[in-house]
């Protein structure tokens, strides 16, 4: 009886951590305890303006990391965004500048030079697309590749100078942090709804899970890993947008360390880096979680290779989490 | 649909209940000190370091933490691991946690300018260590080193010597960053040097670096395999050295001082490595930047700022320039001779 009991106990508590580990708000949960952790020995980090700088630097992270899940979905990856994120953000620096813009002073400037930026980082995603359903390269050799080209083209450019001296309008953008919130909102739930509402969703899905089988279904899985690798290049044009009205700049290293951030976050959220699974809430998810960690590591003095560290373990643990969640109850 | 709908009610509350218990814990943190240093409570400075990749930066921040200690002073620290966005991030964490000065080491001189506007925005004083920031309306005060004049009498001491062989050098140039000010004034500081003697020296290879230890080897060792006859090398800074004495070495043509077929060394800032190789008799001379001072000049600016007094925009670190004369005497003040022992 008693032996009973004590299995039946066993097996409601196995499985209630099953359903904790497969809860879609598991990071959610967690930040939550971490935030309250935290907050009654961290100086500072429980005050609305530190909430503000939360969400100041979450908002660019997030718009490039809901790129990375379209494209993580697919089964892909895209390590070329912190070189686009750079290389846009010169281009648009570089035609917008009070200094010697191609358009100071014109009244088109700011719309013409983000304009200018989309196209830049749709063309590196187009570009990137292409080599890898075209020549069937692997996409981590092909972004990697991307990544050191472009990242060496934005240099080269600007002689590795910054690009200073922006118009006033287009610095408000990534300045002011409701302006910000406004365009990440739109286009994360605009991805959100691409991604759970339209076919196109469905077969980005059904491309990461099986790309061969969804081929023999009668879908178009090159266009597919185009369009997604299009959408990361894109949304990391508009993350340059707000990292350099957020530095006044347009700097050729712009975001040259992020990428462990970018690929970090988006896996912690739950984002499958083995493809077919992953949404836009749960990468708002993990760039929290991330950013929670990282901003309460700073408040408490740690020294910069500590949060290296702790940043690493936790990401570390994410993926090792994607790796087991899918032998066990996929058993991939 | 609506399952969707309760999937995002659930995530939007879940979110408004952080945003509560971020708002509503939301005790601003206590000052630490008053704006007028009466308080007992000692005077905590934000430290923001661009990077800590060199041991110039790392010998700064010991020497703030020291200085610092001697006032009886705090100091909490960020490093922004050469992300300016991060730093943006980092020195209004310094702002949350109401500090009484921030010291910052930017990445560049433009992104450097909505930091200082916080800082002005927050009434906080701000001083730029080593690095100072383009013009524009944000109010801040700057102890940097003398780069052009520095690099100009290092180099005009190494010209010095290369006359007295009696032959005219080839000449390699190692250049920084360019998007770093110290790089340009060190690069025109040469230049500047190398112009008033042309008969002495002709430069035959300019190596770009952006600062990057493999980019200067590889730069290095492909100039010498162009112009093997090189015999005059001065690098932007001092951390490149083990990138040059191993092309050197490669080359067979590292030698000290006064043996045949030596390279006339040269560098910039005074760091343990040129320490060891001007007291090994292979480095001719470099630039010393005065760290102490540099580090002293920027806490008393902040003092200052606190207490209202007029300070200098730019404050500058003349520097010294140390050679094998002069070892003896100017090694204590040398931080690179310091950080050594």
């Amino acid at each position: 009886m008693t032996a009973a009991v004590t299995t039946n106990h066993g097996l409601r508590t196995t499985n209630s951590v099953v359903c904790l580990l497969r809860s879609e708000y598991l990071v959610l949960l967690l930040s939550t305890i971490y935030f309250l952790a935290f907050a009654p020995f961290t100086p500072g980090f429980a005050t609305p303006d530190n909430f503000a700088n939360i969400l100041a630097t979450l908002l660019p992270l997030f718009m490039v990391a809901v790129g990375q899940t379209v494209v993580l979905i697919t089964g892909g990856i895209d390590l070329s965004v912190t070189s686009i994120i750079a290389l846009t953000s010169v281009t648009g620096a570089a035609a917008m500048s009070n200094d010697h813009g191609w358009l100071a002073g014109s009244p088109f400037a700011v719309p013409v030079g983000i304009l200018l930026m989309l196209l830049v980082g749709a063309l590196v995603g187009l570009l990137n697309g292409v080599a890898i359903t075209r020549f069937r390269m692997p996409p981590f050799i092909v972004t990697l590749t991307a990544m050191m080209f472009f990242s060496g083209l934005a240099v080269w450019l600007t002689k590795s100078k910054n690009i200073g001296n922006l118009p006033a309008a287009f610095n408000a953008l990534g300045g002011k942090t409701s302006l910000a919130f406004l365009v990440v909102a739109a286009l994360a739930a605009a991805a959100h709804l691409m991604l759970s509402r339209s076919l196109w969703g469905r077969w980005l899905y059904a491309v990461g899970h099986n790309p061969r089988a969804s081929l023999i279904s009668g879908v178009p899985v090159s266009g597919v890993v185009v369009s997604a690798y299009v959408i990361s290049g894109l949304l990391a044009a508009v993350a340059a947008v707000l990292y350099t009205g957020q530095a006044e700049s347009g700097s050729p290293v712009l975001a040259q360390r992020l990428l462990l951030d970018i690929v970090g976050a988006t896996v912690l959220g739950g984002t499958s880096l083995f493809g077919g699974k992953g949404k836009i809430l749960w990468t708002l998810f993990g760039v929290l979680f991330l950013k929670l960690i990282d901003n309460s590591l700073n408040l408490l003095d740690l020294s910069y290779f500590s949060i290296m560290m702790v940043k690493g373990a936790v990401i570390l643990f994410a993926a090792l989490m994607d790796a087991l969640k899918n032998k066990v109850f996929l058993g991939k | 649909m609506g399952h969707l709908v309760g999937h995002w009610s659930l995530a939007i509350g879940h979110f408004l209940c952080l945003s509560l218990l971020l708002i509503g814990c939301g005790k601003p943190a206590a000052p630490n000190g008053s704006a007028t240093g009466s308080s007992d409570k000692p005077l905590t400075i934000g430290l923001s370091f661009e990077t800590l990749q060199t041991g110039f930066w790392v010998a700064s921040l010991d020497a703030f933490q020291a200085e610092l200690d001697r006032r009886n002073m705090k100091m909490i620290q960020a490093i922004a691991d050469g992300d300016a966005n991060r730093q943006i991030e980092q020195v209004k964490n310094f702002i949350t946690r109401k500090v009484d000065g921030i010291v910052l080491v930017p990445k560049d001189a433009k992104a450097c300018i909505p930091i200082i506007k916080a800082a002005n925005a927050a009434n906080i004083p701000i001083v730029l260590f080593n690095r100072p920031p383009d013009q524009s309306d944000a109010q801040s005060a700057a102890v940097v080193a003398d780069n052009f004049a520095l690099t100009k009498e290092t180099v005009a001491y190494m010209m010095g010597e290369a006359k007295k062989t009696g032959k005219k050098h080839k000449a390699m140039v190692l250049i920084g960053d360019l998007g770093d000010i110290n790089a340009i004034g060190r690069r025109d500081g040469f230049d500047a040097a190398a112009k008033e003697a042309p008969e002495v020296i002709e430069v035959v290879a300019r190596v770009p670096t952006e600062w990057n230890q493999e980019k200067a080897q590889a730069g290095v060792v492909n100039a010498l395999q162009a112009n093997p006859d090189i015999s005059f090398i001065f690098t932007s800074s001092d951390f490149l050295f083990p990138s040059i004495v191993s092309a050197l070495k490669s080359a067979g043509k590292y030698k000290k001082i006064g043996e045949p077929g030596h390279v006339i060394l040269g560098g910039f800032d005074g760091d343990a490595t040129a320490y060891q190789m001007l007291a090994d008799g292979y480095l001719d001379a470099t630039g010393v930047q005065d760290v102490y001072f540099e580090v002293e000049a920027c806490v008393k600016a902040i003092l200052d700022l606190r207490a209202g007094k007029p300070v200098d925009q730019t404050i500058k670190d003349p520097g010294f320039v140390i050679h094998q004369g002069n070892l003896k005497e100017k090694a204590p003040r040398m931080w690179g001779a310091k950080v050594r022992r």
